[in-house]
């Protein structure tokens, strides 16, 4: 892809015509060849030698994990690349080294993205490689999700259970008690703001709807549905109208901050103790440790609270949580899935991963969870136990939610009319934006779409 | 030159016999072969196959789950579905809205810079021209990294430093002057080094002549040089439209601080996105093939234009010659 700048030098003037004309071109068709995936064969280390796969992610703690497996298993050697992760452009990238010829041997991929990648075809069914005393290891509610059409596509590393993470001093400054419900939150936002004109309670993150789905989930909407061959898309019903209207009215009433996930912005602001809690998922944890905690202040200021619910009952969805699935072309799918089974449902697996201490996942095998509570360091949260918070909202995650396999789609839609909030654009009409967008998706995929 | 037979822009006969035995093509097909080869793999294929891929959709089976895909002939579906998607039209207008406030701005600084600098009031020029002109020399993505930054509520020092002095800005919020101010500050010292060559270049009979009429500094400018060098500034206003088309590194940096920059705010991000976030490659080939169709009418139009003028020009000085 050609910039102007490199364009503009150009000091001729029919080539610069020229060229133009096929500058937006080249972008695209220097993406489609096709090249030969260099199978070397065989799989695994039959013949005595080393199976080496590659393998693209950018989960916390990966590089420790890929080393302590690489050290212990001489048969199989893993080549890491941390990409960037897939909201920030590394679903981009994965796909498109599909559709290349050179993708990965496994690579990760979070719940909502998957079925979009499996619709794809960009990921290989692994069914025969999973046998059913290792799909029992699993958190029901991940294999659900890795789970499409009858056959398994990805082995799930962390279920992710919501938490409300919340500065523990700005909170008693101005009297504040940790929400448990929906309605408590509001109030909490009105006084957090009342004590401190600066202070908002927490961040609506415009450019990555993760959050708003886990939120409407919570809530027990159900997004996607299927029956028989077609697929049903209910983004509109109750449920998800409650959840839009009240972070419009949050965002109306200035009581919450709008702010890109994971930005400058969002850091520099809980930093300055101007944002007091963060709406994230067990793995947010490890996020906001290595974010805020090179500065020694901060450590300790920080505590996790069970996300409030509607009903003041334990309620959770799931934001995000990654899985290992192998790429279509891959030719070592048994060495991939040796790596990831190991990478998920090994103490030595789950530890390297913890350990490295940027890392707070939540294993969706229940097994490990003592494993993962054991290797995290709890100084950020001045020693509280965070894992009992991940485990109680872990049972408490809604069963029955599915993705759709339009994902890129969907998401991109809301994350646009996310962009205009504040500029005439709402949440509500973020959502059926969304909706239709979706709708769109899928016929022009040739998939049904039922009602 | 002793000894020699040949006529000057001649060449002997026998050079010409020889020449025209080896044939049209011998030295042409030579020289030409680099050229046409590269041409050929980098251009005429990529765009034949932007082509092929605009015409055909994916379909698949059943849920989409491991059933079958398959390429479908749409032939022109996906140029329907691009011009029918409402982002799509978005992106040219925010392109139309971006080139209105962008080029007059632009092209007046630098050629108003370039101006002052050929002036006789000018000092130290050759360090004015190397300041104006090293924005330039920073690349795009940092050029658009370091804006980014000084537009960051909270951690810019010059929007902090506002906030304080009690001026509310909010710059993330209004994107399309965001990006025209990068834009200016990029490509003013570049094309008013453009700009100052050409100034350079005017006989100085002609100024002299126009001083000796009476002529102060102001009319001098506006009534000689600028119109002696109308050619630069057709030509600059020519590749900055192009270039404006194909806006996309800054608002791509900037649409990761300010979701107001959509993922389809210009056409060529519209292509991006619907290939690497819809994986929709009929779609984003369709939008490519149209935003070059719109690229080459307007260069056509704008070298038709100018081309008509400059002979124009042309003639009418032949005929004062006369």
């Amino acid at each position: 892809m050609s910039s102007p700048a490199l364009h503009r030098r150009r000091a001729l003037r029919l080539a610069a015509a020229a060229t133009a004309t096929v500058l937006g071109v080249t972008l695209l068709a220097a993406c489609g060849s096709d090249g030969d995936k260099s199978a070397s064969g065989a799989d695994a280390g039959s013949d005595g030698k080393p199976v080496s796969i590659t393998f693209w992610g950018w989960a916390k703690g990966t590089k420790d994990v890929v080393q302590a497996f690489n050290a212990s298993h001489p048969n199989i050697q893993v080549t890491f690349e941390e990409i960037p992760s897939g909201n920030a452009g590394g679903y981009a990238k994965i796909s498109n080294a599909v559709k290349a010829g050179n993708a990965p041997d496994v690579f990760n991929v979070e719940y909502p993205q998957l079925p979009d990648f499996v619709s794809q075809g960009a990921v290989q069914d692994i069914s025969k490689l999973v046998p059913a005393d290792l799909k029992g290891k699993y958190l029901p509610q991940s294999m659900e999700l890795t789970t499409l059409g009858g056959a398994t596509w990805a082995l799930p590393l962390d279920a992710s259970p919501q938490a409300l993470y919340y500065r523990k001093d700005l909170f008693e400054k101005a009297g504040v008690a940790v929400p448990k419900t929906w309605d408590e939150f509001k109030d909490a936002a009105a006084k957090l703001k009342a004590a401190d004109a600066n202070t908002r309670i927490a961040t609506f993150f415009p450019d990555d709807p993760s959050t708003f789905e886990a939120m409407a989930w919570q809530a027990g909407a159900k997004w996607y549905g299927t029956s028989g061959d077609s697929w049903k898309v209910d983004m509109a019903g109750a449920d998800t109208k409650k959840v839009a209207d009240y972070w419009q009215g949050l965002i109306a009433d200035d009581l919450i901050r709008v702010q890109p996930s994971f930005s400058q912005q969002w850091t520099a602001s809980l930093q300055k103790g101007e944002t007091a809690a963060y709406l994230g998922a067990a793995w947010g944890g490890g996020v906001l440790k290595s974010t805020l905690g090179t500065d020694p202040a901060a450590n300790g200021k920080w505590a996790v609270a069970p996300m409030p619910s509607w009903d003041g009952q334990p309620a959770s969805g799931m934001l995000g949580g990654t899985t290992f699935a192998v790429s279509k072309d891959s030719k070592k799918a048994k060495a991939a899935v040796e790596f990831a089974t190991w990478a998920t449902t090994t103490p030595e697996g789950i530890q390297a991963r913890i350990a490295s201490g940027s890392s707070s996942a939540y294993p969706a095998d229940p097994e490990l969870v003592p494993v993962a509570k054991a290797a995290f360091k709890t100084d950020f949260y001045g020693g509280q136990d965070i894992y009992a918070i991940y485990q109680d909202a872990a049972k408490a995650i809604k069963p029955n939610w599915s993705w759709g396999p339009t994902m890129g789609s969907t998401n991109s839609a809301m994350k646009d009319a996310f962009g205009k909030l504040g500029q005439g654009g709402t949440v509500p009409a973020a959502v059926d934006a969304a909706q239709q967008a979706t709708l769109a998706e899928l016929k022009n995929r040739g998939l049904k779409v039922a009602g | 030159m002793t000894g020699s037979t040949t006529v000057p822009g001649g060449g002997t006969p026998a050079a010409r016999g020889t020449r025209k035995r080896r044939g049209p093509l011998g030295a042409p097909a030579v020289l030409l072969a680099p050229f046409l080869v590269l041409f050929t793999a980098c251009t005429l294929i990529p765009i034949g196959y932007a082509v092929y891929l605009s015409l055909f959709s994916e379909r698949r089976s059943g849920l989409g789950f491991g059933g079958t895909t398959t390429q479908v002939f749409t032939g022109l579906g996906n140029y329907t579905r691009a011009l029918g998607d409402a982002a799509f039209r978005d992106g040219f207008w925010n392109t139309a809205q971006y080139c209105l406030l962008y080029i007059p701005l632009m092209l007046g600084l630098s050629l108003a810079v370039a101006l002052l600098l050929d002036s006789a009031l000018a000092r130290a020029k050759r360090f004015f021209q190397l300041a104006l002109f090293l924005p330039h020399a920073v690349p795009g993505i940092i050029a658009a990294l370091v804006w980014t930054y000084l537009y960051t509520p909270g951690i810019s020092p010059v929007i902090d430093a506002l906030n304080s002095a009690g001026t509310q800005v909010d710059v993330l919020g209004h994107p399309l002057p965001a990006i025209v101010n990068i834009a200016v500050w990029e490509w003013t010292g570049y094309n008013m080094v453009i700009f100052y060559a050409a100034l350079q270049a005017i006989p100085r009979e002609v100024l002299e002549a126009a001083v000796v009429d009476g002529a102060g500094p102001l009319r001098t400018a506006f009534g000689v040089k600028i119109p002696l060098i109308r050619a630069s500034v057709v030509m600059v206003g020519l590749f900055t439209v192009i270039g404006s088309l194909q806006l996309f590194t800054e608002p791509v940096i900037l649409h990761d601080v300010a979701p107001g920059v959509v993922s389809t705010w210009t056409p060529n991000m519209y292509a991006y996105s619907a290939a690497f976030e819809r994986n929709d490659y009929g779609l984003a080939a369709a939008s490519s093939v149209l935003l070059a169709l719109v690229a080459a009418a307007l260069s056509f139009v704008v070298t038709r234009f100018t081309r008509d003028r400059d002979e124009k020009r042309t003639q009418k000085r032949t005929e004062t010659a006369r």
